[in-house]
């Protein structure tokens, strides 16, 4: 049964090995619907892997995801082993969460405008005008309906993650992803992304944004957590995090480091 | 008594002037003999005109029976052939045929003198137009057969490259013993076991039916290596990306894997499809009249190099116009490259 108060995204126990190594270790998260979770941490905390395991992209060994208050992407076999649930319903749960990439990971064969109508028209199965008018209208938000008709190629970077971002906003998730979504760009193209994510902030998106911007962190996030060696080390609201947490040696080396 | 010894010196006589006719007519022949052997020594020291002043000397006789004319003019006739002088070639096998004009030596060879004086390009496209229909219908049939395995062959070596690259094992290992077969073994090889080999097994294939199987699936094979470096060659970003707008792995490989693959594809792509035009010429070995076995078909019937020099060009035009196709698929297939 949804509530208002139940949390969009419930994760409990989250745990991803590579062989020996740990890399996200009984992480708990709770995101409730509208709300900007803020994560950042050292190179190889598991940030990436986290968000990865979110979206199955990743197989987690332990912990379960429930989303809307459905466990969801595991079932347990008759000899008692757990692996990923049947593949199109992975593929269905995926279609509700958007996910963003560092590296863009525009289709290059396909226009600007062909990349936003893959998903309605592939996945949805919607028809070529349909997925159109969504694309069009996808590419209006974030401000490249001049862009429609060009391949990625000659895009600038900040342009492409923009489309990026108008691909995973098109089959109209109910929860974003974004890994690092600025790391890739030039300083001055860092800023149009932003403001595309804070629009979608203001109209109520709930996202998981991974990024090293603390600024935005600071401007944006209901909640900015820290993480390392696959672990929550600290979390906070924007203000109490930079104003308390800072006290943590760790937090503030990185912050540092960072800055 | 008188009459007796009359009749003797008579005879006498009449036997002495035959001996001596004998003796004379002996003689005569001997010279020419003489006039051959001296003519054969002047042209082992290369000396052709002294062989044809010599061989001159030999006079046309009434009868001839000896056949020392007839022999002098036509080895004149050569010489002078070989010296390049083709008017005295002529008219010494002129000579000759104005006695016997029947003389079937002298009649071939002015036959090959006017052939030799005929321009080289002219005689080539007189045999190529000889040459050319049977060429062409042979190259008809390279064309079939190249035209069948670039159908086949790219689904076949998909089908492959997607089997090399699945996560279930059995089928991954098919697929790399099947490569492992066929790129391993040569083509004329499996063109032998399948028109040859398997009938012994009770499987007995057209000639048409075998060249395709064999090429088909020898080509495949090749392929199918391509297409999977194609395919893993494509980030890995592009995987994730597609599954993250809820794609699933077919539908991924369909729209996003697999099409941009063709850029890259294409060059080593065009180039098996080039050496499968030459590759053709194998299954002549196999009963079936395509380009290669026509053109030897000709060469042997008539010992004319002309008939291989046209095959040549036939392939190397087909060649060349697939080198420009392919360039231009390239060009096309990677059009969302260009800045
Ligand atoms: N596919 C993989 N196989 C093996 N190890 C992996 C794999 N992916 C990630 N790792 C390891 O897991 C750990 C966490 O990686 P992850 O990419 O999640 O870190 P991150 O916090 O995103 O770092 P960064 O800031 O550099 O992106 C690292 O030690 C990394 O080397
Ligand atoms: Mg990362």
């Amino acid at each position: 049964m949804k509530t208002a108060n139940q949390p969009l995204l419930s994760l409990k126990g989250i745990t991803k090995q590579f062989g020996s190594l740990t890399a996200v270790n009984g992480v708990d998260l709770d995101v409730c619907p509208g709300e900007i979770v803020v994560i950042i941490g050292p190179s190889g905390s598991g940030k990436s892997t986290l968000l990865r395991s979110i979206n199955f992209l990743e197989e987690i060994e332990e912990g379960t995801i429930v989303f809307e208050g459905n466990e969801i992407g595991y079932v347990t076999s008759k000899h008692g082993r757990r692996h990923l649930d049947a593949p199109h319903k992975i593929c269905a749960l995926r279609s509700e969460i958007g996910m963003v990439f560092q590296h863009f990971n525009l289709f290059p064969h396909m226009t600007v405008l062909g990349n936003v109508m893959e998903g309605p028209l592939t996945v949805q199965k919607k028809s070529p005008e349909q997925a159109r008018e969504i694309a069009v209208d996808m590419l209006a938000k974030v401000g490249l309906s001049d862009k429609r008709d060009v391949y990625p190629a000659t895009l600038s970077g900040g342009q492409k993650q923009r489309v990026a971002i108008a691909r995973a906003l098109a089959m109209r998730p109910k929860l974003m992803l974004f890994d690092e979504p600025t790391s890739a760009l030039d300083p001055e193209l860092i800023g149009e992304v932003f403001d595309t994510i804070r629009d979608l902030g203001k109209e109520g998106m709930t996202m998981i944004i991974v990024t090293h911007q603390m600024g935005f962190a600071k401007e944006m996030a209901d909640r900015v957590i820290f993480m390392e060696k696959g672990s929550f080390v600290a979390q906070g609201t924007p203000e109490d995090f930079f104003a308390n947490q800072m006290e943590h040696d760790r937090i503030k080396s990185f912050l540092n480091r960072i800055l | 008594m008188k009459f007796f010894t009359g009749r003797v010196v008579k005879r006498a006589i009449l036997l002495f002037s035959c001996l001596l006719l004998l003796l004379a007519s002996v003689c005569f022949a001997t010279d020419y003999d003489q006039l051959f052997t001296d003519a054969n020594d002047a042209m082992a020291q290369g000396d052709l005109p002294a062989a044809i002043a010599l061989l001159k000397k030999v006079e046309f006789e009434k009868g001839d029976e000896s056949g020392a004319f007839v022999r002098s003019r036509m080895q004149i006739a050569r010489l002078q052939f070989a010296l390049k002088d083709m008017e005295k070639a002529s008219s010494a096998a002129k000579e000759v045929l104005a006695v016997y004009p029947d003389n079937s030596e002298a009649l071939n060879f002015l036959a090959s003198v006017k052939q030799e004086q005929t321009p080289r390009y002219q005689v080539f496209i007189q045999d190529c137009l000889r040459f050319l229909p049977q060429l062409l219908k042979g190259a008809v049939m390279t064309i079939t057969l190249v035209v069948c395995i670039i159908l086949i062959s790219p689904v076949g070596g998909l089908l492959i490259a997607l089997g090399r690259i699945s996560t279930f094992k059995p089928i991954s290992a098919v697929c790399w013993f099947f490569i492992w077969l066929f790129r391993g073994t040569p083509l004329l090889l499996q063109l032998f076991f399948i028109y040859y080999g398997l009938p012994s097994m009770g499987i007995t294939f057209k000639p048409f039916t075998a060249a395709i199987l064999g090429l088909g699936l020898n080509y495949s094979a090749y392929l199918g290596e391509i297409i999977r470096g194609g395919i893993q060659s494509i980030e890995h970003g592009q995987m994730e990306a597609a599954k993250a707008i809820g794609m699933t792995y077919w539908q991924a490989m369909r729209r996003v894997i697999i099409p941009q693959t063709y850029k890259r594809l294409m060059p080593p792509i065009g180039n098996e499809f080039i050496a499968l035009i030459k590759d053709t010429a194998l299954v002549s070995t196999i009963a079936m009249v395509e380009l290669m076995r026509s053109a030897d078909q000709m060469f042997n019937a008539y010992f004319n190099v002309t008939a291989l020099i046209l095959a040549a060009l036939i392939y190397l035009l087909f060649t060349t116009i697939f080198t420009f196709v392919f360039e231009k698929i390239e060009v096309r297939a990677g059009i969302y490259e260009n800045r």
